[in-house]
C-alpha cells in the first residue's frame, strides 16, 4: 500500500493507535482503569509494568480477545473498536503473543498465508507464488529462514520470525510484542532487536511488552508503566533510570517491599543434592540450611524448573543423590519425598496445584488429609479447624471454606497452596516462581509469608526469575545456565549485573 | 458490601461440610424433580404403575445397573472410563456358569465370577495407567476382545446342567418382600457412598480426577488410585454378571450388549463429570432410577419398544444441556 507508506511520512502527527481512558473489569478484579497509550509510527512504545499490571490484559484489548468496558481506541486518527482478533488485524494490529500461534504441522510459507492463500486462475493455491512471497517477506525483515520447513520443527526464536514475518504479509501497522525474549538466548534477543529495528524502519509502530530493564533501555524509544491496572508514566527512555523505572514498576522503595524479620540462618543441613543430573540438568550439587531462603535464578530454559521437580521426586534423575534431613531420598517417588519432608509450590497453579472445582478445604488438607484420620474416615470437623486457622492465619480471602478455589484469587490460592504444605509440616519448601500472576499487594504478602516460614526454621528454596523478588528475598544465591550451576553468590556480594553475568551462558 | 458478603455467605454451601454442599449442587434438585414428574406422568396413565408388583421389576432393573454405576462412578470421578462393563458382563456369566456346572459349587462359581471381573478390571486398569492409552479406547479395546473371546470360550450359552437351585436364588430369590438383588445393590451403594464421601481414599479419587499432578506433588500414588477404581468397577461387573446370569438360570454370551451405554448413561445424568474430579453417588443412583423407571414406563404404557433406546439418548442431552447451562450461570 504505497499511500499508506506515503501518509506515514507526511502526517506523522497523527498515531497509528492512541487509546485513551481504557477500562476492563473481571469479576472481583478492575483489570484497567482509566490507561492511555499512544504509539507513534517507527518508534518503539516499550510498555512495562509487574505481573497483574494490566500489561496482558491491555494488548488482549488490542488484539481484539477481549472487548473494553471504558474508553476510546483511535487508529490513524479514527476511532473504532476491535470486534474479535480477526478484525484487529484487519484493521492492523499484529499481536506476536508469548505462545506461538503458529500450526505446528504446516510448512512456514503456509503458515504466513494461513489468512488468504494466493490462488491461481483455476482457483487452485498458488504454491509457487507462496514460497517465492515468503521468501521475499524474510528478505524485508532481514533473516533468512527456510520457508519449506516445518514450522514446528524450529526453535522458538524463528517461530517469532515467522510471526513477524506474517505481520508482514498482513500488512499490520502496528505489530505488538508480548514478552518476546522470555525464551530466547542472547544471541537470539540481538537477532531479534534488528529485525524489530527493521520493523521499525518500514514505519510500523512496536509495542514491546516486557519487565526486563535491559532490554527496555537497550530497545525502546518511550516507556509506559502500568501498576495495578492504572496508568503510572509515559516517559521518554532517556528520562529514564533503572531506579526510577523499579520505582514506577513496584511504586515503592524495594526495601520496603522486603520485610525481613528474620535472622541467621542455621547451620543444620536441611537438603543436600549431590550430582544430580537429568536429561535437562548436569551435575548440580548445593545445601540448603534450615532457616535459609536460597534463590536460583536463571533465564527462561536454564532448567530451573526441572531442578524443582527433580528434587520432590516428580520427575525422574539419571544420577546423583538428594537427601532430606540426612535421609535419602527415593528418586522420582513424591509420596517419599512429601512424607520425608519436601514438597514444590509448583510456578504452574492450573496446572499443577490447584484442584480448581474442589473447595478450599480439601486444597488445603490435600497434603495432611491422613493426619485427620482414624481408620481411613476422615474426622471432617478438626480438618474444617485446622484449614480455618490457615485461612485466619494467612489472611485467605474467601467467602467460605467450602468455595469452589478457582473463585479466588490468583494471591489467595497461592496462600492457600502455601498452607497446604505447612499443614503438612514439610521443613523444606521449594516455591517456584511464587508470586507468578499474583498483583503487588498479594506479593508482598506472599514475600512476608516466605519470610516467616524461614524465620519460623523452614529451608525455602526459591526459584525465581524476578530479579528484585531474587535480591529481596534471599540468603544466598545459586545462578543456573543451561542446566549447571554457573554461579553462587553470598546475599551481600550480590548484584543484578554480576547474576544477569552468571546467567549468561 | 457487607450485606452482599453476608449473602454470599448465606448461600454458599452450608458449613457442615456435607455431601450436598461441598461436592453436589441443585443440579440433583432438577433431577429429583425430573423422577417426579415422570412417576407422575406414568401413573396418570397407568396407574399400576404404584403396584407393588411393578415397583419390585423396577428395582431389580435399578439393582442391576447401580451396582455397576457405582464403580463407574468413583472410576469417571478418577477421570477414566470403562466401556468394557457390558462385555465383561457377559463373559463373567459364562464363566461363573461354567465353574459351577464343573465343581457343582455355587460359591465357587460366583468367586470366579468376580475374579474374573476384577481381573478384566486390572487389565484395563494396567494397560491405562501403566502404557498410557486412554482410558475410552483401551476399553474399546478390551470390549472387542471380550466380545470374541465369549464366543471363543463357547458358542452357545452355558446352561444350569445341574440345576442348582441357590444359583437361581441370587438374581430370583427374595429376602420377606425384597429381592435379593435390591439387598446386594443396597449394601453395595451405602459402601460405596460411605467410601467416597467420609474416607480419605474417597477423597483421594476426587483429588486424581480434579488433577492428577497435584495428587502426586502431594504424594498420592495416582496410578494406584486409578488402578483401584479400575479394579472396582471389574468387581462390581463380577457381581452383576453373577446377578443376571442367574436371572437367566445360565451363562450368555450375547448377554449385557448396551449395559455400558446404560451405565455410563445413568452416571453422567446423575452430574458425575467425564473430565474427573466431580460427581456424587446420591447423583448416580437418581440417574439410575430416571432411566429405569422411563425404560419401565415405556413397558408399561405400551409403547414402541425401540423407545427404550431412544428416550434415554434424548434424556441424557438434555441433562447435560442443563447442567452446562447451570455451571455457566454459576460463573457468572
Amino acid at each position: 500500500m504505497p499511500a499508506e507508506a506515503a501518509m506515514a511520512g507526511t502526517v506523522a502527527a497523527v498515531p497509528p493507535l492512541a487509546m485513551t481512558g481504557i477500562g476492563k473489569h473481571f469479576p472481583g478484579v478492575i483489570a484497567l482503569d482509566n490507561v492511555d497509550l499512544t504509539l507513534e509510527a517507527g518508534k518503539v512504545h516499550a510498555l512495562m509494568g509487574e505481573n497483574g499490571a494490566g500489561k496482558s490484559t491491555l494488548i488482549k484489548i488490542l488484539a481484539g480477545v477481549y472487548g473494553k468496558d471504558a474508553g476510546t481506541i483511535r487508529i490513524a486518527g479514527r476511532e473504532t473498536t476491535l470486534s474479535g482478533p480477526a478484525d484487529a488485524l484487519r484493521q492492523g494490529i499484529k499481536v506476536v503473543f508469548q505462545e506461538i500461534a503458529l500450526i505446528s504441522e504446516f510448512t512456514v510459507a503456509e503458515n504466513i498465508f494461513l489468512e488468504e492463500y494466493p490462488t491461481g486462475r483455476t482457483g487452485s493455491i498458488d504454491w509457487r507464488k507462496i514460497s517465492r512471497d515468503a521468501k521475499a517477506l524474510f528478505e524485508r525483515i532481514g533473516f533468512d529462514v527456510d520457508t519449506s520447513a516445518r514450522t514446528g520443527t524450529l526453535p522458538i526464536s524463528q517461530q517469532q520470525m515467522v510471526e513477524i514475518a506474517r505481520a508482514l504479509a498482513q500488512e499490520a501497522r502496528i505489530v505488538v510484542m508480548d514478552e518476546p525474549t522470555s525464551s530466547l538466548t542472547p544471541n537470539e534477543v540481538a537477532l531479534l532487536f534488528t529485525v524489530i529495528r527493521r520493523l521499525t524502519s518500514l514505519g510500523i509502530a512496536v509495542i514491546y511488552v516486557s519487565h526486563k530493564l535491559d532490554e527496555v533501555f537497550e530497545i525502546a524509544d518511550t516507556v509506559t508503566v502500568l501498576r495495578d491496572g492504572r496508568h503510572i508514566s509515559t516517559k521518554p527512555i532517556a528520562d529514564h533510570t533503572n531506579e526510577t523505572l523499579i520505582q514506577d514498576m513496584i511504586g515503592r522503595q524495594i526495601d520496603d517491599l522486603f520485610p525481613r524479620s528474620r535472622g541467621q540462618a542455621s547451620d543444620k543441613v536441611a537438603l543436600s543434592v549431590k550430582g544430580v543430573g537429568t536429561e535437562k540438568l548436569e551435575d548440580i550439587s548445593f545445601e540448603v540450611y534450615s532457616g535459609e531462603v536460597l534463590g536460583f535464578f536463571g533465564l527462561m530454559g536454564a532448567g530451573r524448573t526441572e531442578l524443582a521437580k527433580a528434587i520432590v521426586g516428580f520427575d525422574p534423575i539419571d544420577s546423583g543423590t538428594i537427601a532430606v534431613g540426612g535421609k535419602p531420598l527415593r528418586p522420582h517417588d513424591t509420596r517419599t519425598a512429601v512424607s520425608l519432608g519436601i514438597g514444590l509450590l509448583t510456578e504452574d497453579r492450573k496446572g499443577e496445584g490447584l484442584m480448581l472445582e474442589l473447595p478450599v478445604v480439601y486444597n488445603l488438607s490435600l497434603a495432611a488429609l491422613g493426619s485427620f484420620a482414624r481408620g481411613g474416615f476422615i474426622d471432617e470437623r478438626r480438618e474444617r479447624e485446622a484449614a480455618q486457622s490457615y485461612v485466619d492465619r494467612f489472611r485467605i480471602r474467601t467467602p467460605g471454606l467450602y468455595q469452589e478455589i478457582k473463585n479466588l484469587s490468583g494471591g489467595n490460592q497461592q496462600k492457600v497452596l502455601l498452607a497446604r504444605w505447612l499443614l503438612k509440616g514439610l521443613s523444606v519448601i521449594v516455591v517456584d516462581e511464587p508470586t507468578r500472576g499474583i498483583d503487588v499487594g498479594a506479593k508482598s504478602e506472599i514475600f512476608a509469608l516466605i519470610d516467616q516460614l524461614a524465620a519460623d526454621g523452614h529451608a525455602i528454596i526459591m526459584m525465581t526469575s524476578e530479579m528484585p523478588e531474587l535480591l529481596g528475598l534471599s540468603d544466598r544465591i545459586m545462578v543456573m545456565g543451561e542446566g549447571r550451576i554457573t554461579g553462587s553468590f553470598s546475599r551481600d556480594e550480590a548484584t543484578q549485573e554480576k547474576i544477569l553475568n552468571a546467567a549468561i551462558v | 458490601m457487607a450485606l452482599t458478603k453476608m449473602v454470599t455467605e448465606v448461600s454458599s454451601p452450608p458449613t457442615s461440610g456435607s455431601l450436598v454442599g461441598a461436592l453436589a449442587s441443585n443440579g440433583q434438585i432438577v433431577l429429583v424433580a425430573a423422577l417426579v414428574i415422570i412417576c407422575v406422568g406414568i401413573s396418570l396413565v397407568v396407574p399400576q404403575f404404584y403396584s407393588g408388583a411393578n415397583i419390585i421389576a423396577i428395582l431389580r432393573q435399578v439393582a442391576l445397573v447401580l451396582i455397576v454405576a457405582c464403580g463407574m462412578t468413583m472410576l469417571l470421578i478418577t477421570a477414566e472410563v470403562d466401556l468394557s462393563v457390558g462385555a465383561s458382563l457377559a463373559f463373567v456369566g459364562v464363566v461363573a456358569m461354567d465353574v459351577i456346572n464343573l465343581t457343582d459349587s455355587v460359591f465357587l462359581g460366583a468367586v470366579a465370577g468376580i475374579a474374573f471381573g476384577a481381573f478384566v478390571g486390572l487389565v484395563n486398569g494396567v494397560v491405562v495407567t501403566r502404557l498410557k492409552v486412554n482410558s475410552l479406547i483401551a476399553t474399546i479395546g478390551t470390549m472387542m476382545i471380550l466380545q470374541g473371546g465369549v464366543f471363543l470360550y463357547t458358542r452357545e450359552a452355558i446352561q444350569n446342567h445341574h440345576h442348582i437351585a441357590s444359583f437361581v436364588d441370587i438374581g430370583a430369590g427374595y429376602v420377606g418382600p425384597v429381592p435379593i438383588p435390591v439387598i446386594i445393590a443396597a449394601i453395595i451403594f451405602v459402601a460405596s457412598y460411605v467410601v467416597l464421601r467420609h474416607t480419605t481414599l474417597g477423597r483421594y479419587l476426587y483429588a486424581v480426577g480434579a488433577n492428577e499432578k497435584t495428587a502426586r506433588l502431594s504424594g498420592l500414588r495416582s496410578t494406584r488410585l486409578k488402578l483401584f477404581a479400575f479394579v472396582l468397577t471389574g468387581a462390581l461387573v463380577g457381581v452383576a454378571g453373577l446377578i443376571l446370569g442367574s436371572l437367566m438360570n445360565a451363562g450368555q454370551p450375547t448377554a449385557g450388549r448396551g449395559f455400558e451405554l446404560t451405565v455410563i448413561a445413568a452416571v453422567i445424568l446423575g452430574g458425575t463429570s467425564l473430565s474427573g474430579g466431580r460427581g456424587t453417588l446420591i447423583g448416580t443412583l437418581l440417574g439410575v432410577f430416571i432411566l429405569k423407571i422411563i425404560d419401565n414406563g415405556i413397558i408399561i404404557l405400551q409403547w414402541n419398544q425401540d423407545l427404550q433406546m431412544i428416550v434415554p439418548g434424548v434424556v441424557l442431552i438434555l441433562a447435560i444441556y442443563l447442567d452446562i447451562l447451570r455451571r455457566r450461570a454459576d460463573a457468572r
